[in-house]
C-alpha cells in the first residue's frame, strides 16, 4: 500500500514538474518576443533559469501561478523611432508613433470566452496599455475573438496559446531573420526600386513570424538569408 | 417604357463617377455587415447573463420583459450565432437556454456517453454524449432551446429580406403571468388588425420591386416602376379585327390567346440577320421587355 501511495505522489510530482517546464519555456519565448519587437527588458528577465523561474512563481500549493507571471514593458527609443511617422513635404506635423506600453497576461482559465476577453480589453484600456498579449492554455471561442476588432480603436489585442510558445520559431535555423523597416526606410526602398508597395512579395498577417513580430498591415520586413554561394542576401515583403 | 431610367442616368456619368459609386456601394455593404456582426456580438454578451428577473420566474414561465428582449435580440442571429451563445453561457456555468436562471448540470464521472430512459418505454431510450447533456440544467431546457433554434434563419442577416427579418420567434414556454400575456395579446391583436393583410401586401410589393435584400435596397440600379399610360378605353378583342387576316395562318396554334413563338422567333431572327443587327442584344432586350409588360 505504502509503495503505491509513494508511486502516486511521485507521478503527481513529475506531472507538476512537466507543467512547470512548459510554462517556463512559454514565459521565456514571450519575453524574447517582446524584446525582439523592441521593448525594454533586462537580460535577467529574458534568460531566467528554470530554477529561478520556479522559485519566483511557485505558490504555497506547489503549482506555478500564472497570474504572477504577467508583466509589462515599454518601447525603447529605437523602437519609437522605427514606428515614428517621418516629416514630409505633405505632412509637416506627423502624428506621434502608434506604439506604447505592452501588457502580457497568462490566463489560467480552462475556458476562454467573451467575458474573459472583455475583461482583458477593459484591463488594457483602464491602464492605458497600447498593446496586450493574452496567453491561454486553451482555444479562445470564436465569439470572443470578435471582441478584438470591436475594441481595435482603443487597444490592440494579440492572442497566443501556451503550446505555440514552447519553442521560439525565429531561433530555428531554417527561419531567416526578419527585420521590420521604419517608415523612412520603407519609402527609401520603394523609391530606390521605383516600386509601389503592392508590387512587393507578401507576408500574411497570420504568418507565424509576422505574429511573432506583431506586424501590421502595410509594414515592410527585410528578410535576410544566408546563402552558400551568395553570402547573405536580402529580400523584402509587404505585410497584408 | 422602352427606356430604362438606370441606363439613361448612368450613361451621362463619367467613368470616375461610376467607379466612385461602385466603391461607395461596396463600402456601405461592408459597413452594414460589420454593424450587424457587432450587434450580434453585443446581444450575445447581454444574453450571457440572462434572465434578469429571478423567482417566481423560471424557464417554464419567463418574465414577459426578459422574453420580449430575448426575442428581439435574437432577430439577426443565425443558428451558428445561437450555438455560440450557448457555449458562452456554458463557460459561465449557466444553463444554455437564455431564459433559464439555473446553472448547467455537471455530470459526475468520466466517459463520453450517458444512457437515458432506462426504465421508461423503449422509445425513450437514448444514448447521449455527456458534453451535450452538460449544456443544460434539464432535458426540458434542451427542448426549449432547440425550439427557438429551429426558428432562426440560416441566411446571414444582411442578406435577408425585410419580412424575414421581422419574423417573430415563439417560445415553447411563453410567459404565463397575467400582465405580460395580456400585453402580448394586445400586441398581437394590433398586428392582426393593422398588419396581417398589410404584411402580405408589403411582402408581395417587396418581391415585385426586387427589393429583396439589403444589397438590393441600396443597389446601383435605380428601379422605378412606370405605369403604362392608357389613353383609350380598353376593348375586348373581337374576331372582327382588321388584322385578323394576317393571323389566320397561325390562329390554329393559339392556345387561350397565346401563340407559341416557334415560327415568329425564327422569322424575327431572319429579319435581324438581314438588318445586320446584333442578335444577342436583340434577344436580351426583347426578353426584358416582356418582363416589364407582365
Ligand atoms: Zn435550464
Amino acid at each position: 500500500m505504502a509503495s503505491t501511495d509513494e508511486d502516486r505522489m511521485r507521478k503527481q510530482r513529475e506531472a507538476g514538474e512537466r507543467e512547470s517546464a512548459k510554462l517556463w519555456r512559454a514565459c521565456r519565448t514571450v519575453h524574447e518576443m517582446v524584446r525582439d519587437r523592441g521593448y525594454q527588458l533586462s537580460d535577467a528577465e529574458v534568460t531566467m533559469s528554470f530554477d529561478a523561474f520556479k522559485q519566483k512563481y511557485t505558490t504555497d500549493d506547489g503549482s506555478i501561478s500564472r497570474k504572477m507571471m504577467n508583466f509589462s514593458a515599454s518601447p525603447t527609443l529605437e523602437m519609437i523611432k522605427r514606428y515614428s511617422n517621418p516629416v514630409t513635404a505633405h505632412d509637416l506635423h506627423p502624428s506621434s508613433p502608434d506604439i506604447g506600453t505592452i501588457w502580457v497576461e497568462f490566463l489560467p482559465d480552462s475556458n476562454v470566452g467573451i467575458k474573459q476577453m472583455r475583461a482583458f480589453a477593459q484591463h488594457l484600456t483602464a491602464n492605458n496599455f497600447h498593446t496586450g498579449i493574452l496567453i491561454t492554455g486553451v482555444n479562445i471561442t470564436p465569439a470572443a475573438l470578435k471582441i478584438i476588432p470591436a475594441v481595435a480603436s482603443e487597444t490592440r489585442i494579440e492572442c497566443f496559446m501556451e503550446a505555440d510558445l514552447l519553442v521560439n520559431i525565429t531561433h530555428h535555423e531554417l527561419v531567416p531573420q526578419h527585420v521590420l523597416l521604419s517608415k523612412e526606410e520603407r519609402t527609401a526602398l520603394l523609391q530606390r526600386y521605383r516600386l509601389k508597395d503592392t508590387q512587393l512579395p507578401r507576408i500574411q498577417l497570420g504568418d507565424p513570424v509576422a505574429r511573432y513580430l506583431g506586424l501590421r498591415r502595410g509594414q515592410v520586413v527585410k528578410i535576410i538569408r544566408k546563402s552558400e554561394t551568395a553570402g547573405r542576401y536580402a529580400s523584402y515583403r509587404l505585410c497584408v | 417604357m422602352s427606356s430604362y431610367p438606370a441606363t439613361s442616368a448612368t450613361s451621362s456619368k463619367t467613368k470616375e463617377e461610376r467607379d466612385r459609386e461602385v466603391a461607395l456601394y461596396h463600402a456601405n455593404l461592408i459597413q452594414q455587415r460589420k454593424d450587424i456582426e457587432l450587434e450580434i456580438l453585443l446581444s450575445t454578451e447581454t444574453l450571457i447573463d440572462y434572465p434578469l428577473a429571478r423567482s417566481p420566474y423560471d424557464a417554464s414561465n419567463p418574465s414577459p420583459a426578459d422574453a420580449k428582449t430575448f426575442k428581439e435580440l435574437l432577430r439577426p442571429f443565425q443558428p451558428s450565432d445561437y450555438d455560440a451563445l450557448i457555449v458562452e453561457r456554458n463557460i459561465n456555468e449557466h444553463c444554455g437556454y437564455a431564459l433559464c436562471p439555473n446553472p448547467r448540470v455537471k455530470e459526475e464521472g468520466g466517459g463520453r456517453f450517458r444512457i437515458l430512459g432506462m426504465n421508461g418505454k423503449a422509445k425513450d431510450f437514448k444514448v447521449v454524449e455527456k458534453e451535450e447533456l452538460e449544456k443544460w440544467c434539464s432535458p426540458a431546457c434542451a427542448k426549449r432551446a432547440l425550439y427557438v433554434r429551429v426558428q432562426l434563419s440560416e441566411t446571414v442577416a444582411w442578406e435577408r429580406g425585410a419580412m424575414e427579418n421581422a419574423a417573430n420567434i415563439d417560445l415553447l414556454d411563453e410567459p404565463k403571468s397575467e400582465d405580460g400575456s395580456l400585453a402580448e395579446r394586445m400586441e398581437k391583436m394590433d398586428i392582426e388588425t393593422d398588419n396581417a393583410a398589410g404584411k402580405k401586401d408589403a411582402a408581395n410589393l417587396a418581391l415585385e420591386r426586387g427589393d429583396k435584400t439589403m444589397a438590393a435596397r441600396n443597389a446601383l440600379v435605380n428601379i422605378n416602376i412606370q405605369e403604362k399610360d392608357v389613353s383609350k378605353v380598353p376593348q375586348a378583342p373581337s374576331l372582327d379585327d382588321k388584322d385578323l387576316s394576317g393571323r389566320l395562318d397561325s390562329m390554329h396554334l393559339t392556345l387561350e390567346g397565346h401563340t407559341s413563338t416557334f415560327g415568329s422567333r425564327r422569322e424575327r431572327r431572319h429579319n435581324e440577320e438581314l438588318d445586320g443587327a446584333n442578335i444577342d442584344d436583340g434577344e436580351e432586350d426583347s426578353e426584358e421587355d416582356t418582363d416589364w409588360q407582365l
